[in-house]
């Protein structure tokens, strides 16, 4: 599972609304190397919830061998026009961290209730059980 | 006048001439073959006149019509550098044989006798011609290998009882427009074929699926990913979840995918399901937290009018304006297509095009483009609008496994073909059983040699 998958999970746990951006426990990480597609991630940007994505980097940056570069505090991914002026730079790290990174072996867990939801072989399985639905 | 269109003609082809020389220069695998310029390509005219048979010479008489096109090179029958195509359509019934057959047929049935004058007359219903872009003979590589053939099933590590052919998988998602830079979705991935043949055409790959064994496969050498691998193809994002709830699994997103392609569970060759509790009364025991960890989610039987309508709202959704949602639907012989297909307000049909599979059953791939912004609180509307002729429509997809199985047994001699099945079964069986235990004595043999030294 990549942290691009990540930005849009969500926990619905007996129906909460507060059960997004899930915290993720490492257990095993790999780190990739991507060309960067440019078009693809200036499209997809304005879609991505910036604030839930620096988050799940600050989570695992520490498992990353070699370690995440930085990706700014705040940053406004909404407009697609102002995105084209990002730097390069910041393009880089933005596509590493939304492709480059793979939980293995972990879990993602709701803010509100706590519930875990695990990772084996990089799928989550965010399936309910039948009395949380 | 005619002139000109020959040069534009000429000057077209030469373009693209140079740009298949570029690109052959970028790739490794056509030094043994350069392009020839245009007016030294050999070429040939083939006719392909659906469910009609035609004689030699009347198949020439047709290729010369074409003459005024007045290729340059030399005809050459095997192995042109260049292949035309000309189609003669007619209508079809549903096993792809002529509605008025140009002839009668013999007394076995087969051997085509006298013309029948009015059927011969009739007007065809289109004719295309076009240049063949890749195929059996102009898919190969210098080494002789068809390309098509290389994403054939046969030679794929991980396979599922539902994986889709290659080839129509490669026509959905060229209906769905995949390209590369697409974002492509799979929402029943099962094994990943679909999915496969998106990230053929360059797009980035998301699926889901509620069966965790399928996305998961038999090892770590036989599963989706590994098939992706097999072809040098970045990995698919996968996710275990339940379409039935897309909107409780992922957060509220503005629309993300630009195709959606997919082979939705009918429960011919694979049962739907979705999540929550068989009980009927409604009561649902608390799983205990001891037991959480391990717990495997209960599961209940999707009805297929849901499966489609969850499908169509989902893709709705989360596809792009101008995005296309392309999926198969398999129908019997009473399937109207005006009014048994699914709807939704936000989605318009775009084609259908139908498969006959057997004399009774066919499959349909449909393609829809959305046309109309998703409003949420209109969601329970659209739900309710998939079906216009009712739950009527649902049931004619629905029980296509029972249908096929009742039509079966009315068939003459199916009780003796039955039988006989039933005892070759048996046999396979004893035979494995026997293997098995001969390889059991061997390596028991071997390892007594082994301790006997």
């Amino acid at each position: 599972m990549r942290l691009l998958t990540h930005n849009f999970l969500r926990s619905n746990v007996k129906g909460t609304e507060n059960g997004y951006p899930l915290n993720i426990e490492v257990t095993t990480i790999n780190c990739e190397d991507s060309p960067l597609d440019k078009s693809f991630l200036l499209n997809l940007l304005p879609k991505v919830n910036y604030p839930a994505l620096r988050t799940a980097v600050q989570q695992i940056s520490q498992h990353c061998v070699p370690p995440l570069k930085e990706i700014p505090e705040q940053l406004d991914v909404s407009d697609k026009e102002s995105n084209q002026n990002l730097d390069h730079e910041t393009l880089k790290n933005l596509h590493r961290v939304l492709f480059d990174v793979y939980l293995i072996e972990g879990w993602l867990v709701c803010p509100d209730t706590g519930r875990k939801f695990p990772v084996k072989d990089g799928i989550p399985n965010m399936i309910l059980h039948e009395d949380e639905i | 006048a005619e002139a000109e269109a020959e040069a534009e003609a000429e000057a077209q082809i030469d373009s693209e001439l140079d740009a298949q020389a570029k690109y052959n220069k970028d790739t490794e695998h056509n030094n043994h073959n350069p392009i020839k310029p245009y007016h030294e390509r050999s070429w040939k005219i083939t006719i392909h006149t659906l469910g009609s048979t035609y004689t030699r010479q009347e198949q020439n008489e047709m290729r010369s019509k074409f003459s005024f096109l007045q290729f340059p090179g030399p005809v050459q029958m095997k192995h042109p550098d260049d292949e035309y195509l000309f189609i003669r359509e007619v209508e079809l019934d549903a096993m792809g044989g002529a509605v008025y057959p140009r002839h009668c047929k013999g007394e076995d049935g087969k051997t085509k006798k006298e013309l029948i004058p009015e059927n011969d007359a009739r007007p065809p219903l289109a004719c295309y011609f076009g240049r063949v872009l890749g195929n059996g003979t102009l898919g190969r590589n210098w080494r002789g290998s068809n390309r098509l053939f290389r994403y054939s099933l046969k030679k794929r590590t991980y396979l599922g009882p539902t994986s889709m052919d290659s080839e129509l998988s490669l026509i959905m998602t060229n209906l769905a427009k995949v390209q590369k830079g697409s974002f492509a979705f799979d929402p029943f991935v099962g094994t990943g074929s679909i999915l496969l043949t998106a990230a053929l055409r360059g797009a980035q790959t998301f699926g889901t699926d509620i069966d965790l064994r399928v996305l998961r496969g038999r090892n770590p050498n036989e599963n989706i990913v590994s098939n992706f691998q097999q072809y040098g193809l970045p990995p698919p994002e996968l996710v275990r979840s339940d379409n039935s709830i897309y909107h409780r699994h992922f957060r509220k997103h503005l629309p993300l995918f630009d195709a959606i392609v997919t082979d939705p569970p009918y429960g011919i060759r694979a049962g739907a399901r979705k999540s929550g509790s068989r009980r009927g009364d409604g009561e649902v025991r608390p799983v205990l937290e001891e037991y959480r960890y391990d717990h495997v989610a209960q599961t209940r039987p999707y009805a297929v009018s849901d499966v489609m309508a969850d499908l169509l709202n989902v893709a709705a959704m989360t596809l792009v304006m101008g995005g296309r949602l392309t999926y198969v639907i398999p129908s019997m012989l009473d399937f109207n297509e005006e009014e048994d297909l699914p709807r939704h307000d936000c989605l318009k049909v775009v084609s259908v095009c139908y498969q006959p599979l057997q004399t009774e059953l066919g499959r349909r791939t449909v393609t829809m483009e959305k046309v109309k912004e998703y409003d949420d609180r209109k969601r329970d509307e659209y739900l309710e609008g998939t079906w216009v002729n009712g739950p009527q429509s649902a049931e004619k997809v629905a029980n296509i496994r029972e249908r096929l199985i009742e039509a079966a047994k009315k068939k003459p001699g199916y009780e003796e073909k039955a039988a006989w099945r039933k005892q070759k079964r048996k046999e396979t069986k004893e035979a494995k059983k026997r293997a098995k235990l001969e390889g059991a004595e061997r390596s028991q043999f071997q390892v007594n040699q082994f301790n006997r030294r």
